[in-house]
């Protein structure tokens, strides 16, 4: 078995459209997180001088000072309490002109960091993976190398096995160290510019990035079944879009559940948890609501419920592809 | 130990179409192919030589029937026996993007062989220098070559090639049907199954001839080439009239099957063809005898065949033709 795995693996490495792939799988993640800590650097002193001169100017216009003696005189009318020890504070910071009216800039924050750009760059990761998983193995069947390789090792499981171990352990490495170089990297960036950047939040991002790269392992693996199952690439890339295609369709039509479309589940394995929506009775909405969880719009999938839906799928799609790849004669 | 490398019982094989429809591709095949020499295994296309090899190959399974290699049986024992064998299905099957060496590589890897017998197989089949270009920067010549070096890889006991000799030139056919008696020389069995009969006939030390997924004859090529009838090749001015004579006079007689001139005419004494024409004032130009060879018995035996099967007739079984 040891030699058929390095057989598989030197395959991997000389085969160049499943190199760029795997490339790509550690560029484009590197373009996110640069775009990222680019996007929310802090603002410059220059610019922040500019702004504080801009807030002088503003500040300094009659209509402003009257606003403020208003605020100050009858405060009610600005939501204020008149016997307000800090009126004069509450006034100004109501009225005057304030440094952020004319300056937006996005923080770095880890924390929404996991559930937007996190998220995405797991799908984006995943997707590549899945089509590296299917490149490798649908050029064995397009050139006819396959019954080639079954002439020297005939046991087929094995054959099977070695391409599957290959494909989900080098997919499962790369993505670690990936997801792991990102959030280290985002985490860093975060603390030179002194915004809440503890341990536990790294731990937390670091644990979706263990999570996020079984489920991009698990993605290339079900790529390389499929087309195990397939015998063509194309013909795999073609089910999975035809699948999302109707798959969501029939959802839409049928009005099936957030919980059980692919992406909640997905993300609850990565997140740890995925928030979904349900739609809840027309009383929820009256005056008198009835009482318990029934209105409650809002909803938790947890992890193992998202692992349990996306593992199905993997463990049918390896099952059927190891009993077709045994049984099916070999052009 | 077995004197028989390959020996199939009853081998059927069946494809079922997409509309239900189902399609014998072999019926009832009894193959045997003794140890030692080049076997020859001839048929015409679609009559299911390729599918018979890719069965005992474990590439295709058997409907029914059983199959032996080295008297071991297989499937089962495939995983045993196929280091023992060599084999080229079809056409040659490598990564195009990868060099010759490195299919190669990836296949002794695989076996774990050392690189060193990559080398020699590569220097075996001429391809020295050409090793590092890309598969599918070869000639067809080239990858057939290649594909007999992947054979070569096994050091094996029993080589199975099936038309070998595809796309190459005339001195490619003649550096393989070499390298093929050379091998039969030393002791391995080649099964050859090729279209090219000439070559067959100078290679092959016995043959097994198929039709329709069945056996027609098998045995020394020696022994397939006596019997039948004999014959004269005989080129007159006017071939219509000497046609109408020897018939006339109880000859058996047909155009030529390849493109030369003439009648043939089926008969153990040329003196009478040539008195017959006399007497009715046609003088020859040429009279030729015509040896029996494998093509003709080979053409005999599926022409007899494909009549039969459209008459729902028995096939010949078995021995020789």
């Amino acid at each position: 078995m040891r030699r058929l795995l390095l057989v598989e693996l030197t395959r991997m490495r000389w085969r160049r459209a499943v190199l760029l792939l795997l490339l790509a799988v550690v560029v484009l993640p590197v373009v996110f997180g640069v775009a990222r800590a680019w996007n929310t650097q802090p603002p410059s002193d220059a610019e922040l001088a500019r702004v504080d001169q801009q807030v002088a100017e503003e500040t300094a216009r009659p209509y402003v000072q009257k606003e403020l003696d208003r605020c100050l005189a009858k405060p009610q009318r600005f939501g204020l309490q008149a016997d307000d020890p800090d009126l004069q504070a509450q006034c100004e910071s109501f009225v005057l002109p304030q440094r952020e009216w004319f300056l937006y800039f996005e923080t770095l924050d880890l924390v929404q960091e996991r559930d937007e750009t996190g998220l995405a760059v797991v799908a984006l990761v995943s997707v590549l993976l899945l089509l590296a998983g299917t490149t490798l193995v649908g050029h064995d069947w397009s050139s006819g190398s396959m019954s080639n390789q079954l002439l020297f090792e005939t046991r087929r499981t094995r054959v099977w096995t070695a391409k599957a171990l290959v494909v989900f352990t080098v997919s499962l490495v790369l993505s670690l160290v990936v997801f792991s170089g990102y959030w280290l990297a985002l985490w860093a960036v975060a603390r030179s510019r002194d915004l809440p950047a503890t341990t536990e939040i790294l731990v937390d991002c670091l644990q979706d990035g263990l999570r996020g790269a079984l489920v991009a392992a698990g993605a290339a693996l079900g790529g390389y079944a499929l087309t195990m199952l397939f015998r063509s690439t194309v013909a795999t890339l073609g089910v999975l879009f035809a699948i999302a295609v109707a798959g969501g369709a029939l959802i839409a039509v049928l009005g099936i559940d957030e919980q059980f479309q692919p992406q909640t589940n997905i993300a609850a394995v990565v997140l740890d948890g995925a928030d979904y929506y349900v739609s809840v009775p027309d009383e929820c909405f009256t005056n008198r609501p009835p009482q318990g969880a029934v209105c409650d719009q809002e909803k938790v999938l947890p992890a193992r419920n998202g692992a349990l839906y996306v593992g199905s799928f993997l463990v049918l799609a390896s099952a059927a592809s190891v009993v077709s790849f045994r049984r099916r004669d070999v052009p | 130990m077995s004197d028989l490398v390959i020996e199939t019982t009853g081998l059927r094989k069946e494809f079922r179409s997409r509309r239900g429809g189902l399609r014998v591709a072999v019926q009832g095949l009894d193959l045997a192919v003794p140890r030692g020499g080049v076997h020859g295994f001839l048929g015409p296309n679609g009559s299911g030589k390729t599918t018979t090899i890719r069965m005992l190959l474990g590439l295709a399974s058997a409907s029914k029937g059983s199959m032996e290699l080295f008297g071991h049986p297989v499937p089962q024992s495939l995983p045993a026996v196929i280091d023992r064998v060599g084999a080229v299905v079809e056409s040659p099957k490598f990564s195009p993007n990868f060099s010759g060496r490195q299919n190669l590589l990836l296949l002794a890897r695989t076996i774990g062989a050392p690189t060193s017998r990559v080398d020699a197989a590569i220097e075996t089949v001429g391809l020295t220098g050409r090793d590092r270009d890309r598969f599918k920067s070869y000639s067809l010549g080239m990858k057939q070559r290649l594909a007999i070096a992947a054979t070569l890889l096994k050091d094996p006991e029993l080589l199975i090639l099936d038309e070998p000799t595809n796309g190459l030139d005339p001195a490619g056919i003649r550096e393989i049907r070499d390298t093929i008696r050379d091998l039969g020389e030393r002791g391995v069995t080649v099964l050859l199954s090729s279209h090219i009969l000439a070559e067959v006939q100078q290679v092959c030390t016995s043959a097994t001839i198929i039709g329709n997924g069945r056996l027609l004859a098998s045995g020394r090529v020696d022994e397939l080439l006596q019997g039948g009838a004999s014959a004269v090749r005989v080129e007159v001015p006017d071939p219509a009239a000497a046609r109408s004579v020897l018939e006339g006079a109880g000859f058996a007689v047909t155009p030529t099957i390849s493109d030369e001139p003439g009648l043939l005419v089926e008969s153990e004494a040329p003196a009478d063809v040539t008195r017959a024409l006399g007497e009715a004032g046609i003088w020859l130009t040429a009279l030729t005898p015509v040896r029996r060879d494998l093509e003709s018995v080979f053409l005999e035996l599926t022409e007899a065949d494909t009549l039969g099967h459209e008459h729902g007739d028995r096939p010949t079984q078995g021995g020789a033709a």
